[in-house]
């Protein structure tokens, strides 16, 4: 009998049901990746696999697990499987999986059935509130593998028997949006495979606290996986289309990179490049680390280790998250308004140094403070029982320790500065050019106060981000805008995680030089 | 730390001046106090003295007039129970108190004869000439060099800095010799000599714990405070730490404060037992103490019949 109190110590034999559930999870991972690429338009409904179109392969895959599912769970019930389950799924299974029905059944009724709104509401509320009900009433093994491996049977039904296919269309009322069979397929393929999965993973550990484990681990390693995939299909689909035209005439030896070495000249017989826009955001870059992370960790240690623990610091900390979370454009706004007039009063490189530096203040602040106080008390009570003054001990023993935790707050914030676009377009807005910001060879002294004066930093320069904006959705540049752009955005990429890497790189030293 | 030099940076200021107003005070003490044998004599002048000290922590009452001397080149033990007191007392005795926003101190405590809750006390000085040793090693996450010369040079006593350097005032042979003398007097240099650039963190904890002891030695302190400092360590370890505070006390004045009876008979001349209330029951020879204790409570705590 399969619905037994007690479970067996030691289970090492591989079953039969744990080879079912294993072939139901492995074919579930399959039909779950190219779903998702599906969904992606990767491959598409004319990709053949094995010689079969490739939703009905996928949805052939789908009705083996349905059947494979609903064998486990009604073996299990029987009695043929050895397994333990609990004597429900739990109420939150039930709930989901009566959500679950609802949506398809109306899916199935208002579409393929040609119900009215009376109709297929009903007849949806009808399945939902009946699969809520039954779930929640039976046992675990059955109230988890019966209604996926249902779903999942029917779903490929729908697909194989064609009347799910790429030609359907769902245009809902209200909504200008129309969902295409090639996207709705995927779509539901994709959904039904992992709940199906999920109930394949639980009856190959048997069902139990053992079971849940292994489902929830599948799940959410399917989560974890599915972020990377996310990351590298960005990345990949940027390279694709940039990485053409950012090589253009690319030529190891001698070293030519004309895309990253060119300026823009508007001569046809160049290749146009954005070095002068790399050599901006660098430079905007480095102005606004230095504006604004030492006036963050020095507010940092104030607030931490000087002020006293109460109100005002409470006001800091609500102000700074408040700042943390303004929208860059009114940051810009404000640049704009307030800097501007009182640095040339034209847009100019100094300006967007200036209003970068002030959005990286509040996340360096906070990740500074954090860092600072994650510093053990131990530490201050050493150095204070040596008679070491206050401010020393935060020199020589704290900051050294938190500067890891400071480092990474810094590496955030570039992350975000160096990509943004707003406050830019506001205050610096330099167009195409040919020449780079020559900051360092402008620096002159002056005879008259101050003192210094440095003409490229008040003038405006082209930033990698506001350059991108311009040739996509203006085309300032002529006829292969769009590919400039591509190319443009796969080098500000690479810019920004050569900056993640400068930083991560430092904090990987600082790390190595506090531990053993 | 040239001879000469005074815990009391403002030397016109008269230090007996609070202590007797704080003293006044102990006379309203209710009359249900039990009795307490704290009168230990002993030759020559005492290294610390305390006398009528209460600590509050907000509103409660850490320390209740306590008045010890504490007698040169020796070891001082201090007992009681878990909450009786003895780490606030030990922290009174260098003013890491301070630190703690919400303590109150009042009474007198002098080192040497000089009170150090004066004003114009240089806490500095005072921290130099006492030095504490906590409970859990806490070593800095730097090398064991840069452990033990951190405080000989913060206080400028040691210059190895890239400007002592250029401007040929460079002290790192002196360095050196304190980091080596330091490590020796701690019972570790044979054991860490061949990697002064490791870091300390990687040390065991009772090689940590010696470190600690090593560092509050390279400031040349004259009593030394030590707060259960083996009660995280293994027996042989402990064993190790027993042995250094034995003989350190040849040079310096060690008061140490341990949940662990056998160790302070152990290792200690004289016992100081706290109970609960923060009230120092009972102070004497460490023999004395244990053998043949005066107060009925102090035989009842140590004889395991409480505490």
């Amino acid at each position: 009998m399969s619905y037994t109190t007690e479970s067996e110590l030691v289970v090492d034999d591989t079953s039969t049901a744990e080879r079912i559930a294993g072939a139901v999870v492995g074919l579930g991972l399959v039909t779950f990746a190219f779903s998702l690429v599906g969904v992606a338009q990767v491959v598409t409904a004319e990709t053949t696999v094995l010689g079969i179109s490739l939703y009905d392969f996928l949805a052939g895959g789908l009705l083996l697990m349905g059947v494979g599912t609903v064998v486990l769970g009604v073996g299990s019930r029987v009695g043929t499987f050895t397994t333990s389950p609990d004597a429900t799924p739990g109420a939150v299974t039930a709930a989901l999986f009566g959500f679950g029905a609802f949506a398809l059944a109306g899916l199935v009724a208002s579409q393929f059935l040609g119900l009215g709104t009376v109709g297929w509401l009903l007849g949806a509320t009808l399945v939902g509130g009946v699969t809520f009900a039954g779930v929640a009433l039976a046992p675990e093994d059955i109230g988890s593998t019966l209604p996926p491996g249902v779903a999942a049977i029917g779903v490929a039904v729908l697909i194989l028997g064609g009347i799910l296919t790429p030609a359907f269309a769902w245009e809902p009322e209200g909504f200008s949006a129309t969902l295409t069979g090639s996207m709705a397929i995927p779509l539901v393929l994709s959904a039904s495979t992992l709940v199906t999965m999920w109930g394949g993973a639980k009856a190959y550990e048997g069902y139990g606290s053992k079971g849940r484990q292994t489902a929830a681990y599948l799940l959410v390693g399917i989560n974890a996986v599915s972020i990377i995939a996310v990351l590298v299909a960005l990345l990949l689909f940027i390279a694709s289309k940039g990485i053409g035209p950012a090589f253009q005439d690319f030529s190891l030896v001698p070293f030519e990179w004309p895309f990253v070495t060119n300026g823009y000249s508007f001569r046809p017989e160049v290749v146009n490049g954005v070095f002068p826009a790399i050599m901006g955001t660098i430079w905007l870059v480095i102005g606004a680390v230095i504006t604004g992370v030492p006036v963050a960790v020095a507010a940092a240690i104030f607030l931490t280790e000087y002020a006293e623990q109460g109100r005002f610091v409470g006001a800091v900390e609500i102000a700074t998250n408040g700042l943390w979370s303004t929208p860059s454009v009114v940051y810009g706004l404000f640049g704009y308004a307030f800097l501007i007039p009182r640095l040339g009063g034209t847009t100019s490189l100094i300006s967007g140094m200036l209003v970068l530096g002030f959005m990286l203040m509040p996340l360096c602040l906070i990740t500074s403070r954090e860092a600072i106080k994650a510093v053990p008390d131990e530490y201050r009570d050493a150095s204070a029982a040596l008679g070491v003054s206050r401010w020393e001990t935060i020199r020589s023993v704290v900051l050294p320790a938190a500067m890891p935790g400071i480092l990474t707050g810094v590496i955030l914030g570039v992350g975000r500065i160096a990509g943004e676009t707003a406050p830019i377009l506001l205050v610096m807005a330099g167009g195409l050019r040919d020449d780079a910001p020559n900051v360092l060879g402008s620096f002159e002294f002056t005879s008259s106060q101050p003192f210094v004066a440095n003409e490229a930093l008040l003038e405006s320069a082209p930033a990698l981000p506001y350059q991108l904006y311009a040739t996509i959705t203006a085309g300032v540049s002529a006829e292969n805008a769009a590919e400039f752009g591509w190319a443009t955005a796969f080098i500000l990429l690479v810019v920004v995680l050569s900056f993640y890497a400068i930083g991560i790189a430092s904090r990987i030293y600082f790390r190595r030089r506090l531990n053993a | 730390m040239t001879e000469t030099s005074s815990l009391n940076t403002n030397e016109t200021s008269e230090p007996s001046v609070e202590a007797t107003t704080n003293q006044s005070r102990t006379g309203q003490r209710n009359e249900e106090t039990p009795e307490t044998w704290v009168d230990y004599e002993f030759e020559g002048e005492p290294k610390m003295s305390v006398s009528g000290l209460d600590v509050h922590y907000g509103s409660d009452q850490a320390l209740d007039d306590i008045s010890i001397k504490i007698p040169e080149q020796s070891v001082t033990a201090l007992i009681g129970p878990s909450g009786c007191g003895k780490s606030t007392f030990l922290r009174c005795l260098n003013r890491m108190n301070d630190r703690i926003r919400a303590a109150s101190v009042d009474g007198t405590v002098t080192f040497e004869g000089q009170d150090i809750y004066q004003e114009g006390l240089d806490l500095v000085e005072l921290r130099k000439r006492v030095g504490m040793v906590f409970q859990a090693p806490n070593p800095f996450p730097k090398s064991i060099r840069d452990n033990i010369a951190y405080g000989p040079r913060k206080h400028g006593t040691v210059q190895t800095d890239l400007l002592a350097k250029l401007t040929g005032r460079d002290d790192s042979e002196q360095e050196d010799e304190i980091v080596e003398r330091s490590l020796r007097q701690a019972a570790l240099w044979e054991e860490v000599n061949d990697r002064l650039d490791d870091n300390a963190l990687g040390l065991s904890g009772g090689q940590q714990q010696r470190l600690c002891i090593a560092r509050c030695l390279a400031v040349d302190p004259e009593v030394i405070l030590m707060d259960e400092p083996a009660s995280a360590l293994d027996p042989i370890a402990t064993a190790k730490i027993e042995d250094l505070i034995e003989e350190l006390s040849e040079e310096y004045t060690v008061v140490i404060v341990t949940h662990n009876m056998q160790q302070a008979a152990r290792i200690s001349d004289q016992t100081a037992v706290f109970l609960t209330g923060g009230r120092l029951v009972e102070y004497g020879e460490t023999d004395q103490v244990f053998e043949n204790p005066k107060s009925q409570r102090v035989e009842d705590y140590i004889t395991g019949k409480f505490g």
